[in-house]
């Protein structure tokens, strides 16, 4: 097939060029004449309800990083296109399965300096960023009383195995604070087994209320407003503090919000575009019957 | 003093109850007075005057850790100024000057290298050979690779540690 | 006092009809004008005032459809002869749009970040033979060559003025938002209207890049020139981001040309040599090079040639496709990669036990 409008051929001449311009350069494609107006309307998601309906409601958090960038100096439809191509051939060798933070997985990895070339390394996850393919987590151990983080790229091939040994959420969105906890809450055996969920149970999440030590502390934890950490018990001056670092507007703030989020309309565009995989995918969600209970770390 | 804080946390296996606490006071009382300077995050590079946690089993480093006075780098062995893991260093212990070896690191690493809590180092002397017998704690199994080209220009065999590590991540 | 050897920016000359740049010392190069806010004169006014002539719709349909029927039928022309590749041969380049940054991993696992530059829709626009290619100033061995102009991205004739237009009238294609010239040996002419593809360039082959850099606007000399600044406490006054002194005092007395004072920052043109091309996709014409480099943002346009490095020179052995790949005539893959690089759909990387 020739390049993207190379050929004016049968296509109707300004309906390829409109196509082109639309898909390859979205709503940067002025100028071009159409039928009804002179000027190419802005890239406009699907409004179809179906296909918005169609989508399930937990793609944007199971596969985040099919979601690009939202900043809009680096945004372009057709590199985001080519490269959600990419992640799905590697899925399609090395499957990614579901994980939030919190959960406790093991990764295997190709490592020309170890034994038998593979090293695996379990841990909980703590962190996790960035779309596309530089998407990237890292875990944390305890290991002979010495904590340890790897930070691992999911689309690298050297990456071989990723099995989520535990499948659960937190009540937080980064557990950084685990670097200031005691070593038991981050500390997880090397050998442990695979807890598999029932089919079709939510994702349990994790109450536990970590106890910290004392500061001082990697960050001021007393800022956060952590919900998975126990009372902190510091002088009522820090939290005096807190509360005049508090920004209580952000939530109100919605062109902020619009500016960190890609639309659900385009969102929903997205997951339509590799709704051809998701048997693949959703086949790496492993579920099954529920093994053992969470330890109480009270 | 808070430094050493820290480090008394990460050998808590070893170290005795009572001295944990104590010290822990001492960094309460400090801290709490609050001098309000505002500073940047802290980037936990090895410069010189970094202080160092020993993890060998040496008779030197165990018992300047016991003491409560951690080596502390005061020079290292490449062009930058800042240590990263594998790098040789130059330490100021118990008032002796030795070379060490970083075999982990608190600062952010690259994908695949472990990062440690806190700023490891295994003594060696001039050429490569350990003072201890053991190291207990994880080593990244990069360096073996580092170590190997260190080695070849300087004419020690710095990989000697690795025989003594017991566990490689 | 005698200049030192002079040197060229022989891609910038490559691409103006202008006489060439050549700068000597760091200091003349402040007398050298770095970016123009407006074409040269001698230029054809490209688009044109727009006013409501309230068409009929159907007499926009009858606009489009005479449109349509004048570019869907190729131009009947002879095909000229295609030249074969000889040494020192210098074939033409494409025009390309930055369209964004990932990386890829090679075959051994180490990460290299690759931009990706989309082939937008280039035509050959005419071919300038050596004996017509009059450029006043041209160094002697520059004038055995020819040049093709290559257009790229179309845009609607109806926004564009008459003489403008006219520049297209013979190629059998749509107008162009932008032209560049190309040099070449005359065994690399084109014929207009000849579809330039992403595989003009193979994985593995070298390439330079000319681009225009982002536009930072007005900068201060720490950003400009990467001056330290002085220190924000410590008894300083006002002059925490400044360039402190700019003279020397006694003899000269004077401002030297070229000190380095806060400016216009950005927007200029910028050459990188030697990029690799990693990967190439025939299906959407986007080439991956080597690098976040490449100047300009995402969506600006980059001049891609043949690499000028000596070590990467061309051997009869070992060319690309020459005068270009016609791609309409020849089958190609739709993704080729370089036997380095992992390609996506490859098993995971296992390291062979000794």
């Amino acid at each position: 097939m020739v390049g993207v409008g190379a050929r004016s051929g049968a296509a109707r001449l300004f309906g390829v060029l409109q196509g082109l311009c639309r898909e390859t350069w979205g709503c940067q494609a002025r100028g071009v004449a159409t039928r009804a107006s002179t000027r190419v309307l802005p890239f406009i998601p699907t409004q179809d309800p179906d296909v918005i309906r169609k989508v399930p409601h937990d793609f944007r958090v199971v596969y985040p990083e099919f979601l690009p960038n939202p900043v809009p100096e680096w945004r372009n439809r057709l590199r985001e296109k080519i490269e959600r191509k990419d992640m799905l051939a590697r899925r399609s060798n090395m499957p990614i399965p579901e994980f939030y933070i919190g959960s406790i997985m093991a990764v295997t990895v190709a490592d020309p300096n170890a034994a038998g070339k593979t090293n695996r390394f379990v841990g909980i996850c703590i962190q996790r960023g960035d779309s596309g393919l530089r998407a990237w987590f890292s875990l944390r151990n305890v290991i002979d009383h010495q904590g340890l983080e790897i930070k691992y790229e999911m689309y690298s091939p050297l990456v071989q195995n990723i099995e989520v040994l535990r499948l659960e959420k937190r009540l937080d969105d980064e557990l950084l604070y685990l670097r200031d906890a005691l070593p038991i809450y981050s500390t997880f055996p090397s050998d442990m087994e695979t807890e598999i969920l029932q089919e079709g149970a939510p994702v349990p999440v994790n109450p536990i209320k970590v106890q910290l030590k004392p500061r001082p502390w990697h960050e001021r934890w007393e800022r956060k407003n952590l919900q998975g950490v126990r009372d902190l018990g510091l002088p009522e001056r820090f939290y005096k503090k807190a509360k005049l670092h508090e920004k209580p507007w952000e939530k109100y703030d919605l062109m902020k919000e619009y500016r960190a989020t890609i639309p659900e309309e385009e969102q929903a565009d997205i997951f339509r575009e590799i709704s051809s995989h998701y048997p693949l995918l959703e086949s790496t969600r492993r579920r099954g019957k529920r093994k053992r209970v969470l330890p109480s770390l009270s | 003093m808070i430094s050493c804080a820290r480090t008394r946390y990460h050998n808590n296996g070893d170290e005795k109850r009572e001295l944990l606490s104590s010290e822990v006071t001492k960094v309460w009382s400090r801290v709490g007075g609050g001098s309000g300077l505002h500073t940047s995050a802290p980037r936990q590079e090895i410069r010189k005057m970094a202080r160092l946690r020993v993890v060998d089993n040496s008779a030197l480093g165990k018992s300047a850790m016991l003491e409560g006075r951690p080596p502390k780098c005061i020079h290292i062995y490449n062009k930058r100024g800042v240590g990263f893991t594998g790098d040789k260093v130059l330490v100021a212990i118990k008032g002796q000057k030795k070379q060490a070896i970083l075999t982990g690191c608190h600062q952010d690493q690259k994908p695949l290298v472990p990062k440690f809590d806190s700023n490891n180092i295994v003594l060696i002397d001039e050429t490569g050979s350990p003072l201890g017998t053991r190291i207990h704690v994880p080593i990244p199994t990069m360096l073996r690779k580092k170590l190997t080209d260190m080695s070849r220009p300087k004419g020690a065999d710095y990989t000697k540690i690795l025989a003594i590590a017991t566990r490689f991540i | 006092m005698a200049l030192p050897r002079l040197q060229f920016i022989t891609h910038t000359m490559k691409n103006l009809s202008i006489a060439p740049v050549c700068v000597s010392q760091v200091r003349a190069m402040s007398r050298v004008k770095r970016r123009r806010s407006l074409p040269p004169f001698w230029w054809p006014k490209s688009t044109r005032t727009m006013y409501p002539e309230h068409i009929t719709s159907q007499n926009e349909d009858f606009l489009l459809d005479v449109v349509e029927e004048k570019y869907s039928s190729p131009l009947k022309v002879d095909p000229w002869e295609r030249g074969t590749f000889k040494e020192r041969s210098m074939r033409c380049g494409l025009i390309a749009r930055k369209i964004g940054i990932y990386p890829m991993w090679t075959k051994d696992g180490s990460r290299l970040l690759t931009t990706l530059l989309q082939v937008s829709d280039n035509h050959v626009i005419k071919y300038i033979p050596p004996e017509e290619h009059i450029v006043h100033g041209l160094k002697k061995r520059y004038r055995e060559l020819g040049a093709v102009v290559v257009g790229a991205d179309p845009i609607d004739p109806r926004m564009i003025t008459k003489e403008y237009y006219n520049i297209f009238s013979e190629t059998g294609v749509m107008p162009k938002k932008k032209m560049s010239k190309f040099l070449v040996t005359p065994n690399a002419k084109l014929a207009r209207g000849t579809p330039l593809y992403a595989s003009h360039f193979r994985p593995g082959d070298y390439v330079d890049i000319a681009g225009t850099t982002i536009d930072r606007g007005f900068q201060g000399v720490m950003k400009r020139w990467g001056f330290k600044g002085m220190p924000a406490s410590h008894g300083v006054t006002k002059s925490h981001r400044r360039g402190g002194t700019i003279g020397s005092g006694g003899d000269k007395a004077r401002v030297l040309p070229g000190q380095k004072m806060p400016g216009h920052m950005g927007r200029e043109r910028r050459n990188l040599r030697g990029l690799k091309v990693w990967r190439v996709n025939t299906q959407h014409n986007v080439l991956w090079v080597n690098g976040p480099a490449v100047p300009g943002g995402v969506g600006s346009y980059v001049y891609i040639y043949d690499s000028l490095l000596p070590h990467r020179k061309h051997t009869e052995e070992n060319h690309p496709p020459f005068p270009t790949f016609f791609q309409d005539e020849e089958d190609i893959e739709e993704e080729l990669y370089d036997e380095q690089l992992h390609a996506f759909h490859l098993p995971s990387i296992q390291f062979a036990e000794k």
